[in-house]
């Protein structure tokens, strides 16, 4: 035999002897055996014991399952979490620690969520990772849980705030948020529209600088040096000041501002919520009600004077009982007409074509009868009753004696503006009536004609009882110079 | 130094450990501070982690872990431990303390 041959035969003994001796000096930490699927490391106690520490010291729970699903260890983490003791947790079963689904290893390797028990409050969110592999020849499971409820609680917060953001960017007032040192923290797009800018950092009173609108607020405001506003802006509930805005584009609009307080979850006040609410228009719809409710006073106790007058008058005039309730009623309807017109066109004011054509309607207005011409010229409202009185006299006049009378009789209206546009002419011409024959006494409907252009349309009335038919010319002036406080000429009783 | 010389003269060491242990670590430190001191520029060191692998325990016969193995100069030599004790080292590799 070769020396190399008996260096080869020696050899084992030699090694196995090394490989003992490093053994049991404590020389080596793992030894390879050979497994049913060839060689396997198995560790040596003692030899893992830097990696029990990480795992110790990790911020996540981590455990490890036998094959039959029981835990066989726990780090420090996991008890904190389930609030139970490593004792206590080892042996039990992996299910038997989640309130719900019980996690599974997912092919991906990814994490999947699910609700840990706690011994002392509700569960726990957490997500949890999970392997098996082989250790020592021997299944196991190797899983990891991780707390989640920081990071939901930081969603729901970050919910909250978007929630509360969109509340701000859907505000039709100016919403903005002070904290307690009258700073703006945040603002409402209106608010950023109002201060032209965004306000945010700014002091309050920087950014929105006030005036009140009344002397009584004034005293509120001026109470206040502009530090000492801004801090009870921020610290004190208030409702309802009328201010204005210290700023060239908001002169002349009304703000109410109204603030509150802002608490936190502890129920401490960590600044105030103030709002500006364009109140302009509220204002001047409420100037014009009360506007509205004076005219409208003055304007009923005008028409009670002139039905009054009306009827007195229609009284005296009328041969019968029957007689009376005609015209009475025709002329009432005459006031009735007007007001529907003034109402409707919310006492604006309309087009003369479009008087004629409502007051003429039960006159055949539309039916060829009628004839009217002129140019567009727009009635101011206190022209309506006046001139629809007079017409409704002589479409009156006309349908009971005149023109309208007689099936082919013709009335021909038309109008011109004069004395430089200041004044309308209006002539009204009726033909083909039967023959007109002047009687002597004037009845009330020319009298109420007479009066009512002279006083209440500022004009003068030329009536010509011309044997063809009447011919009547109205001037009037257009526009009136002040307006008539005193009651219509309508209605004042005739000489 | 020739690539004869560097047949002739150097040294080809191969490590097994098994993933971070303290002895596969202490042995790494142990036998790179040795050959710097006694080998410089005359070796190689070839670590082979049995954990990623434990296949390779085959090829070189492996039975505890770190076991570093002299492949060149034959013939081959082995020993095990974590390589703390130098002068047991040295006489193992037959390398003469410089």
């Amino acid at each position: 035999m070769a020396a190399k041959d008996v260096m080869q035969a020696a050899r084992p003994r030699n090694e196995a002897e090394e490989t003992v001796e490093a053994i049991h000096r404590g020389n080596v930490d793992a030894v390879v055996v050979q497994g049913p699927s060839g060689p396997q490391i198995i560790m040596l106690q003692g030899a893992d014991a830097p990696y029990h520490v990480l795992v110790e010291r990790m911020s996540d729970g981590a455990l490890t399952l036998d094959a039959d699903g029981s835990i066989v260890y726990v780090n420090s983490r996991l008890c904190a979490l389930t609030g139970l003791s490593a004792q206590q947790l080892v042996g039990r079963s992996f299910a038997s620690l989640f309130a719900g689904p019980v996690p599974q290893q997912r092919a991906d390797d990814a994490v999947s969520d699910a609700q840990l028990r706690r011994s002392d409050s509700d569960g726990l969110p957490v997500s949890v990772w999970m392997r098996q592999m082989a250790m020592g020849g021997v299944a196991a499971t190797l899983v990891t849980l991780t707390d989640m409820s920081i990071q939901r609680r930081a969603e729901e917060v970050a919910t909250a705030e978007r929630f509360a953001r969109s509340i701000l960017e859907q505000a039709t007032d100016a919403v903005v948020v002070l904290a307690l040192d009258g700073r703006i923290t945040h603002a409402s797009w209106v608010a950023e529209q109002l201060a032209e800018r965004s306000p945010v950092g700014q002091l309050f009173s920087e950014a929105f600088p006030l005036d009140a609108q009344s002397a009584s607020q004034q005293g509120t405001l001026t109470r206040f040096s502009r530090e000492s506003l801004d801090r009870a802006l921020a610290t004190k509930p208030f409702h309802g000041v009328e201010v204005a805005l210290r700023n060239e584009r908001m002169s002349g609009r009304s703000f109410l501002l109204s603030g509150g307080p802002l608490v936190n979850d502890a129920k401490d006040t960590v600044g105030s919520i103030i709002t500006l609410t364009d109140i302009t228009e509220r204002k001047r719809a409420e100037e014009q009600q009360t506007m509205l409710v004076a005219e409208l006073n003055h304007r009923v106790k005008n028409i009670l004077a002139i039905v009054q007058s009306v009827a007195g008058q229609t009284l005296r005039t009328s041969p019968s009982l029957p007689a009376f309730n005609k015209a009475f009623s025709g002329r009432i309807q005459a006031v009735s007409i007007a007001h529907d017109i003034l109402t409707q066109t919310r006492w604006i004011g309309i087009g003369f074509n479009e008087l004629l054509t409502t007051v003429l309607a039960p006159y055949g207005v539309g039916e060829g009868r009628i004839a009217i011409e002129g140019p567009p010229v727009l009635l101011e409202a206190r022209l309506v009753l006046p001139l629809s009185m007079v017409l409704h006299e002589l479409a009156t006049n006309a349908s009971k004696y005149g023109a309208l009378s007689a099936p082919l009789g013709q009335v021909t209206i038309s109008w011109r503006r004069c004395d430089d546009r200041n004044r309308l002419e209006l002539v009204w011409i009726e033909r083909g009536g039967p023959r007109v024959e002047r009687s002597g006494t004037r009845g009330f409907g020319t009298t109420l004609i007479d009066r009512v252009v002279r006083f209440d349309l500022d004009g003068e009335a030329a009536l010509d009882f011309e044997p063809e038919g009447i011919h009547c010319r109205l001037t009037f002036a257009l526009t009136a110079e002040t307006s008539p406080e005193h009651p219509p000429a309508s209605a004042v009783q005739p000489d | 130094m020739t690539a004869t010389a560097m047949e002739q003269d150097g040294y080809n060491l191969r490590l097994y450990v098994a993933g971070q242990t303290p002895k596969s670590l202490a042995a790494l430190a142990n036998l790179k501070k040795l050959c710097e001191t006694h080998l410089p520029g005359r070796y190689t060191i070839e670590v082979i982690d049995l954990m990623k692998d434990p296949a390779l325990a085959q090829r070189d016969q492996i039975v505890a872990i770190p076991t570093l193995i002299r492949q060149l100069p034959e013939p081959l030599k082995r020993i095990i431990g974590d390589l703390s004790n130098a002068e047991k080292v040295l006489v193992g590799l037959d390398i003469a303390p410089s």
